[in-house]
């Protein structure tokens, strides 16, 4: 059978949220891993995590659409709130929750990553975040939103840094992922009249394409009353070459965006 | 004589009385379903639509004609029932005198008025704590059966129930298997003759799968035919050691029946661990087949296997299509079969020979089906820690949303999916109950130069050549629908329900449902000289009709 039905399944479900999970986590939820270092749970736990999260998180664990999850004791999380975010999903992101995944599962499928965790960075932090603020003001904030600030083009970073890690980032602003994301995929529609429309696709069926535009309008258009919807096949986020970002300036914009850990109301400007 | 009170009174209800015999003189009460209405398959009247495939052959092909492909896109609303609850269709609905049967997930099963749309009654299963439910993808139900004033449901605690076509009311319960080790049940009955035949899924879960027949009146076991042979039945040697006992191989798409030949013909699920072989070395009978059993006794009278030693869960669930065709000058009695591991095939279901083996998607784990039925298997399709890449992908080719069959054109008609994926293998350990696969495939991403989507395709069953194609966007998993006058109604992956012209493929009218018809078929039938046609999409059952 198909893991595409248990994909569907989950979605379905986790339309329920987060108060399923209230009713969800056993009361003597465990701090630590019952199962962690246990073979068999961790055999069993490859296999879950493969059939179940790796399309999202890579075979690899390392993130495809989905973060990369092997520094996620390294930022700082524990086994318990772990455990949570696999039980109840994360609200507003494509992470579903799982209800019905059952409680030592959710142990193995942790037993496992423990095991393709990866140590803490030993090098020091680098860079200097107020800069890195600044700089991201200056070159990115047109089209993404941090604390509901910024523009609405491209996606909202204002839990990257838990989301993303380093290496991602850096490749993602020096231009060598060409991946689109859902939601960002560029296209441009030509109209009966007028000047061509250019914009990122939020939907797409047959008959019909839904997209905002350069301008942030959101607007539907039915493809047979337009003369062209052209998919364009490079990605709207500019390639920063050292050219334009020098390694010192990436270092502080990085350390910025690794700051970003969810919207937080206090900070917003 | 002045009239008394008495008098007044008596000929009031001598009046009611009278009234009352020339209404029920008028609308004597519907005869109970026969199994002769049944096999009598859909009618021009469009009264009934009494067996999954509206006849026993699965041919979804409706001798209607109302509705044209002039005229198909002025269709209008006529209701919609929701089935506030969670979880979406994936059924087939019946209907018989203007009353719609219908079965949804956590069966939940309903009788609406044909009409409006309007709830006659509803039935709930008390089930298990869905956490220990093992149904692997969903906790959905295909459709009822029905035979006489009951109809039948699996459930996912493998059960069969018959309930009181009237009030919904448990007549009898019967257990299928285990729930707690791995046992579900999703599959539509199918009644033939007083018997109600069933499967069970858990091929995820070690079962080791089989096909029950009960008895429509009383629930009792008339036969059971296990689909992996037992020590000392021809095949069992086709499983190393002990595998045969968990192999899996379960049943979880409605047969076909040839009266004729009094058989049943069901597909198979796959061999358990669906990736990691190693423990069930040789040809692993009879997952990934067709069975052909003799309806009155469970007795197999011939298979075919699709995939021998499947490594790539390509459970061979599909739903079978009987016809007659003419190939090579030739009559002949013939079996048609999309399958979810890339190839078309048209068997001889007399004996099960291949007569037709074509891909009908991008295939690269077998050449061909060479002359003695076996696919000529091509190598690097073995999963293994490391990924191998196979066409098509685990969930396939095709796989349980029904296809469909128009007799007059002779064309065989299936969404089809194109993906590929890397399918990953590692040796796993059974636990009774918990799941067994050993492995996980992960789809390839769409590029331009290999491009996921999916496809309607209409196959010449003579050849396995395509005769049209409609491109979706992405793959769709919806049921198929065909009416003598040329139509055909399909879905796609983004919640369309769409009526194509059956002869060239052109589409002639779309709606969007808000929801996929994933797994679902539409009906279409008569009311009130009217043809409606039904289709169920997530959590709503929508009728549509030519406006009044």
């Amino acid at each position: 059978m198909t893991s595409l039905r248990w994909v569907l399944t989950v979605s379905l479900f986790g339309m329920l949220g987060g108060g399923l999970l209230a009713a969800q986590v056993p009361q003597n939820l465990p701090s630590k891993n019952p199962l962690e270092g246990d073979p068999a749970a961790i055999q069993a736990g490859m296999g879950l995590f493969r059939g179940r999260c790796a399309d999202c998180h890579g075979m690899d664990a390392r993130g495809v659409r989905g973060p990369d999850i092997t520094q996620i004791w390294a930022s700082g999380r524990t086994d318990d709130g772990l455990w949570k975010t696999i039980k109840g999903g994360v609200p507003n992101t494509e992470m579903p929750a799982n209800p019905r995944a059952l409680d030592h599962e959710i142990w193995q499928i942790l037993a496992y990553l423990r095991t393709l965790a990866a140590p803490a960075p030993t090098d020091p932090p680098r860079g200097n975040a107020q800069n890195g603020e600044k700089l991201f003001r200056a070159n990115c904030a047109g089209c993404h939103r941090v604390n509901a600030t910024g523009g609405r083009l491209g996606p909202d970073l204002s839990r990257v840094g838990v989301a993303r890690s380093r290496e991602v980032m850096v490749r993602r602003i020096r231009g060598s992922i060409e991946e689109l994301g859902a939601g960002y995929e560029p296209v441009t529609i030509t109209p009966e009249s007028g000047q061509p429309i250019r914009g990122v696709k939020k939907n797409e069926d047959l008959f019909s394409v839904q997209i905002m535009d350069t301008r942030e309008r959101i607007q539907g258009y039915e493809k047979d009353k337009v003369k062209a919807v052209v998919n364009d096949t490079k990605s709207a986020m500019p390639a920063f070459g050292v050219d334009r970002l020098s390694e010192s300036d990436l270092d502080d914009l990085i350390r910025y965006l690794q700051s970003m850990r969810g919207f937080d109301p206090a900070v917003r400007p | 004589m002045r009239p008394t009170i008495a008098r007044v009174t008596w000929i009031v209800l001598l009046a009611a009385l009278a009234g009352t015999a020339v209404l029920i003189a008028q609308q004597p009460p519907p005869p109970l379903v026969t199994a002769q209405e049944i096999a009598g398959g859909l009618k021009p009247d469009g009264a009934h639509w009494l067996t999954f495939g509206g006849n026993y052959g699965n041919q979804r092909h409706s001798p209607l004609t109302q509705l044209t492909p002039a005229n198909v896109n002025r269709l209008v609303p006529q209701w919609t029932f929701q089935t506030a609850t969670l979880g979406n269709f994936e059924t087939t609905t019946l209907l018989r005198d203007n009353i719609l049967y219908v079965t949804g997930p956590l069966n939940l099963a309903w009788a609406l008025d044909a009409r409006t749309g309007r709830q006659i009654w509803r039935y709930r299963r008390e089930l298990p704590d869905t956490g220990t439910l093992t149904a692997c993808c969903g906790l959905v139900n295909r459709g009822f059966g029905v035979l006489g004033d009951k109809l039948f449901m699996t459930t996912l605690d493998a059960h069969l129930v018959a309930l009181d076509i009237k009030t919904g009311a448990v007549v009898w319960d019967a257990t299928l298997e285990d729930y707690k080790i791995g046992y579900a049940s999703t599959i539509a009955p199918l009644v033939v003759k007083d018997k109600v035949i069933v499967g069970v899924a858990g091929g995820e879960f070690g079962i080791r799968g089989f096909i029950d027949a009960y008895e429509a009146n009383t629930g009792k076991r008339a036969w059971r035919t296990y689909t992996i042979p037992g020590p000392g039945e021809p095949g069992n040697n086709t499983w190393a050691g002990d595998s045969w006992k968990i192999g899996g191989t379960g049943v979880w798409v409605t047969g076909a029946y040839d009266p004729e030949q009094n058989l049943v013909f069901y597909g198979t699920g796959n061999p358990g661990p669906d990736y990691h072989s190693e423990s069930r070395e040789g040809d692993n009978l009879y997952s990934d087949s067709l069975m052909a059993l003799d309806a009155d006794t469970g007795k197999l009278r011939w298979h075919y296997q699709f995939t021998p030693h499947d490594v790539h869960d390509w459970d061979s669930t599909q739903v079978p299509i009987l016809a007659d065709l003419t190939i090579g000058g030739q009559p002949r009695k013939v079996v048609m079969f999309a399958n979810r591991n890339g190839f078309y095939y048209t068997l001889d279901r007399t004996t099960g020979k291949v007569i037709v083996a074509k891909p009908f998607v991008t295939t690269t784990w077998a050449k061909e089906v060479g002359s003695d039925g076996r696919p000529i298997l091509l190598p690097g399709n073995r999963p293994d820690e490391k990924g191998a890449v196979t066409c098509p992908d685990i969930t396939g080719a095709t796989n349980f949303w029904p296809p469909a069959y128009d007799p007059s054109t002779r064309t065989f008609f299936v969404n089809a999916r194109e993906v590929c994926a890397t399918f990953f293998a590692w040796k796993p350990e059974y636990i009774p109950g918990q799941r067994f696969t050993g492995g996980a495939a992960q789809r390839l991403r769409s590029t331009p130069e290999s491009p996921v989507y999916g496809a309607l395709r209409a196959i010449d069953p003579t050849t396995g050549g395509l005769k049209w194609e409609f491109r979706y966007l992405n793959p769709s998993t919806a049921g198929l629908l065909t009416t003598a006058s040329g139509l055909i109604f399909s879905g796609d992956s983004e919640g369309n329900l769409l009526a194509l012209d059956s002869r060239n493929g052109k589409l002639l009218w779309n709606y969007q449902l808000g929801a996929t018809m994933h797994g679902t078929s539409p009906i279409t039938y008569m009311v009130d000289g009217r043809q409606h046609v039904l289709v169920p999409a997530g959590t709503t059952l929508t009728a549509w009709a030519l406006p009044q």
